[in-house]
């Protein structure tokens, strides 16, 4: 399998749009087709190798790293289905938006829109993403329906919003509405949150990783009582199990691998909807 | 069929065969806050399952498993079912553990044969703490059916479920809390009718014999002893003189019948006969049983009472899994029968 470095060649003047660019469709190229491969920028088609200098490698599974300020290139890993995206430097928005399997690893940070209607597979944010994280895309139902998105830092507003299935973590603070109108899945918030969290939670689990750092419930939430210890248990484990192998030796790693140990103080709603869903404050 | 020529420690190994017949087989994992509990629901779960011929299924407790062998980090214990057919499989299993595992205290349930990811995801992994020792066949193996799948509907829509790992899991509201259940269990190809016969002076001999070699084999992963106390004293043949009936005494081992039955392998020195019948996961574990059950007898020796160790077959009539005592014995020993 052959991976792909593909190095910024200089800042780009307008937005440019990486869709079709993926780890399996370069793989299966030389690299001088690969090259030719034309992509949207602004309103005309470039060839590859007019915005990125392209060398070739040989690893396991396709891979493609990306090097260079990236603040303008949207659609990174747009329906990535398998194989390895890594980007040292920032990125634009939709990162990593319908994918379905893969990894993609950015060390920096990511535009809005980031993970909108991902499917299946990782996405890993090392520094601050923008809005609508995990959400929909317009006229979409249902956003995030499968995998884990991993946020270093900062999320910003609606985070979560309409998610169906997976798991987002975010170890920084999130904007306002974040996890509204979630239907399923999990949010899992290491900082704090702006305003109106749950707005609109129908089923779907929040865990507060700093509880100090929770809001107080909204006034539609009510105390969660009864024993929910043996799902808490599997719920845990599996986090901490996140922890060790996406986040060694990050502070949030450290709050997902004591969660086993600890017990959480549980909020069912939001009644104004289903309420079927839970806020756990781990304690 | 049984000519006399091995004898080990003074008790004689028939030259014969056990004849075992493919099933289909899950393996269930069962939790509770105390060991008790998962021992109550496992023992109820597997009630009534000595036999496909009228329980439905054949099921055993496999073993206890300990808190770090479960998902949950709780006691528990892991359960084997076996049936003719996958459908068959299903709906006993649906209604064990519906009847018997949901209904006792505090337990939760899970499958121990992982019927692989329940939705794509990044969770293509068994779940953390998922148990390590139970020697299951990989991940995905086997058909799916439903465990909770079914069950979350007692819940009366306050259900809801959550996907740990790939793995979905139901929630349901019960009166001591949560009912968990994972949503499916996977099932694989088994192997049933594993058998040993033991041919004793006296009750207290077969007894003695019979409670040795299934404490022996209780060790064995992979399988189980579906008869009370893992021992049937009824073994049967194939077919009646009664149309109706698809099974009867096997007369050629009832030793009341000794001079009166046209055929018996019996002689007057044998006074109680029992067996010990073994359904396992693949025919190695099966075997691997029935080798560890002779020995525990063997090596009582026989003074303890134990004369013969036989096996029940229908001349290869009955399935395709043969297994020849002798060879099961060699197997280990390096000798020859």
């Amino acid at each position: 399998m052959n991976g792909h470095r593909l190095t910024l060649r200089q800042r780009l003047p307008l937005r440019l749009d990486l869709r079709g660019v993926l780890p399996g469709a370069l793989a299966a190229l030389d690299l001088a087709a690969a090259e030719r491969l034309p992509v949207a920028h602004g309103r005309e088609w470039l060839p590859l190798a007019e915005c990125f200098t392209l060398e070739s490698f040989e690893v396991e599974q396709p891979t493609l790293h990306f090097i260079g300020d990236l603040a303008r290139v949207d659609h990174l890993g747009w329906g990535l289905d398998g194989g390895e995206i890594l980007v040292d430097g920032p990125v634009g928005d939709h990162l990593g938006s319908t994918m379905r399997a893969g990894t993609i690893r950015v060390r920096g940070s990511a535009g809005d829109l980031a993970g909108v209607e991902m499917a299946g597979g990782e996405l890993h944010i090392e520094g601050d993403a923008g809005h609508f994280v995990a959400s929909t895309l317009p006229g979409s139902m249902d956003g995030m329906r499968g995998g884990l998105i991993c946020i270093h830092g900062r999320a910003g507003d609606r985070l979560g919003d309409r998610m169906r299935r997976g798991s987002v973590i975010v170890g920084g603070d999130v904007g306002d509405f974040a996890a509204s109108r979630l239907v399923a899945g999990s949010v899992l918030l290491g900082g704090r949150a702006g305003a109106h969290p749950g707005y609109g939670q129908r089923r779907g689990s929040v865990v507060w990783l700093q509880p100090d750092a929770a809001p107080e419930p909204p006034a539609t939430f009510v105390p969660g009582l009864g024993n929910t210890a043996v799902f808490w248990q599997l719920f845990a484990r599996d986090l901490a199990g996140i922890g060790e192998r996406h986040l060694a030796g990050q502070p949030l790693a450290d709050l997902l691998t004591a969660l086993p140990a600890r017990r959480p103080q549980r909020w069912r709603g939001d009644l104004a909807v289903d309420g079927h869903g839970e806020w756990l404050l781990p304690r | 069929m049984s000519g006399n020529d091995l004898i080990l420690n003074g008790i004689s190994v028939d030259n014969t065969f056990a004849e075992a017949f493919p099933m289909k087989a899950t393996r269930i994992v069962v939790t509770a806050h105390r060991v008790e509990w998962a021992r109550h629901a496992g023992v109820t779960a597997t009630g009534f399952a000595t036999s496909v011929i009228a329980c439905g299924c054949e099921a055993g407790i496999e073993r206890e498993l300990g808190p770090d062998e479960t998902p949950d980090g709780r006691p528990g214990v892991s359960l084997l079912l076996f049936a003719m057919s996958g459908k068959e499989l299903a709906k006993q299993l649906e209604r064990r553990v519906g009847q018997c595992v949901l209904t006792c205290p505090t337990t939760a349930v899970y499958a121990g044969i992982d019927p692989g990811p329940s939705v794509s995801g990044y969770g293509d992994r068994p779940p953390e703490g998922a148990p390590p020792g139970l020697g299951r066949p990989g991940a995905g193996q086997g058909e799916a059916i439903g465990l909770g799948k079914n069950l979350r509907f007692f819940g009366d829509g306050w259900q809801t479920s959550k996907v740990i790992g790939g793995r979905r899991y139901w929630r349901v509201p019960v009166m001591d809390g949560e009912f968990i259940a994972q949503e499916t269990t996977a099932v694989v190809k088994g192997v049933g009718g594993g058998n040993l016969l033991l041919l004793a002076r006296d009750t207290d001999a077969a007894l003695d014999a019979a409670e040795a070699a299934v404490a022996a084999m209780r060790r064995v992963p992979d399988v189980v002893m579906p008869f009370p106390g893992g021992v049937v004293r009824s073994g049967s043949k194939v077919g009646s003189k009664y149309p109706a009936l698809m099974a009867s005494t096997n007369d050629a081992f009832c030793p009341t019948l000794v001079g009166l039955a046209k055929q018996s392998e019996l002689d007057e020195r044998i006074g109680c006969v029992m067996e010990i019948v073994i359904d396992g996961l693949t025919g190695a574990a099966v075997g691997e049983a029935m080798r560890v059950g002779m020995h525990a007898v063997i090596d009582r020796g026989a003074d303890s009472g134990l004369l013969r160790i036989s096996a029940g077959n229908y001349g290869g009539k009955l399935g395709p899994f043969h297994f020849p005592l002798r060879r099961l014995l060699s197997a280990a020993e390096g000798a020859s029968a």
